[in-house]
């Protein structure tokens, strides 16, 4: 049996997170905080509108904490009870099927509804996303900065050296974006 | 009145609501580093445009609350503001003070334990993000016009201090 990912889309969604009496959300092997979404995206289109010169540097900023959080928040999430109980007993092709649970997952926690399209097991990636908070931001050109980082993190995570000594092993690109008119965001992730 | 609760979920995008408004999971890795982005940012006001924006993205959450709750009094404004920051996972904060002055303290903080796991202590405060929520929580008990309160991190958790401290003055 591989991952049945409408099950697991299903099941994960349930999840709730609610913090402790300090106020805190320690969950996955991180403390986790729950935000407005156009706080978010208010911030990233304030930082590029006060320096487009740099948006460069402020674009490889967002990716950058995209990535560390996808990175170390994914391994919390791929060894959690909630992922042992809902996905890893349809494993049955290993990284490939664990990868396909993390992206039900990441569509079930409301990061982008999205899901594998291509698969070259640890060289390429293609992903389709059909709904994403980013899309909903104000700006130009493609800009799913959260996207390209939580990708190449979990490609990090499933086919690089095991965590944590394998960050920065491949990289994502995005080509497509529901911000710029196309129908889906595309991201494909290969060797850096 | 305690602050009420209703995490929603949208069935066609999965998308995730609390009372009514869009939300997202992410973790200490994020905020510490949007914060370290920031504060690179320095020579173009990275550090007062996060706070803003906090400010003003909070500030109307809160009203959105308080108007379909019909909350008018401004204690339990203050107590609703400072529930939603424990319900962001942000920490446990308190708050003092009046239309002139003010003070919130933080016995718990996501950012600066979040900046502590992640690369230890800092040689000063770094907590932009609750500089922008203070000042709208401030501006939202006492119906002020946006940027009306200063706020000052005076004692910050990542520098070795065992509560963080802000102080707020009118502007």
């Amino acid at each position: 049996m591989t991952v049945m990912r409408n099950d697991v889309v299903k099941a994960l969604a349930k999840v709730t997170v609610q913090s402790n009496e300090q106020g805190l959300i320690p969950e996955y092997e991180v403390l986790v905080n729950l935000l407005p979404v156009s706080l978010l995206n208010t911030l990233t289109e304030r930082l590029l509108a006060a320096a487009p010169d740099r948006k460069p540097e402020i674009e490889a900023g967002l990716v950058r904490a995209a990535y560390e959080c996808g990175y170390h928040t994914g391994c919390g999430i791929i060894t959690s009870e909630i992922f042992s109980e809902v996905v890893m007993p349809m494993v049955t092709e290993d990284e490939k099927d664990i990868l396909r649970g993390a992206y039900a997952a990441f569509t079930a926690w409301g990061w982008a509804k999205s899901g594998i399209v291509q698969l070259k097991e640890g060289k390429k990636m293609i992903v389709r996303a059909f709904d994403y908070y980013e899309a909903d931001s104000k700006g130009e050109g493609l800009r799913a900065y959260m996207l390209q980082g939580l990708n190449q993190a979990f490609f990090d995570l499933t086919y690089a050296d095991p965590y944590p000594d394998g960050m920065d092993t491949f990289v994502c690109k995005q080509t497509k974006g529901l911000e710029t008119g196309d129908a889906y965001g595309e991201f494909i992730v290969t060797c850096k | 009145m305690p602050l009420k609760l209703d995490f929603t979920l949208d069935d066609t995008t999965y998308r995730h609501y609390l009372n009514g408004h869009p939300v997202v999971m992410h973790s200490h890795h994020y905020l510490a580093l949007i914060t370290k982005l920031v504060e690179d940012l320095e020579d173009i006001n990275g550090p007062q445009i996060l706070a803003d924006t906090v400010e003003d993205t909070m500030r109307a959450l809160f009203e959105d609350y308080f108007q379909k709750n019909s909350i008018t009094d401004s204690r339990d404004k203050g107590m609703i503001g400072t529930e939603y920051f424990s319900t962001f996972g942000l920490g446990k904060m308190t708050i003092s003070g009046n239309e002139q002055s003010g003070e919130a303290r933080l016995s718990h903080s996501h950012i600066d334990e979040g900046w502590l796991i992640k690369w230890g202590k800092h040689h000063k405060p770094i907590n932009h993000f609750t500089r922008g929520y203070v000042a709208a929580l401030f501006a939202a008990v006492f119906n002020s016009a946006p940027r009306s309160f200063s706020v000052t991190e005076t004692a910050g958790m990542v520098t070795g201090e065992e509560q963080s401290v802000f102080v707020v003055k009118a502007v």
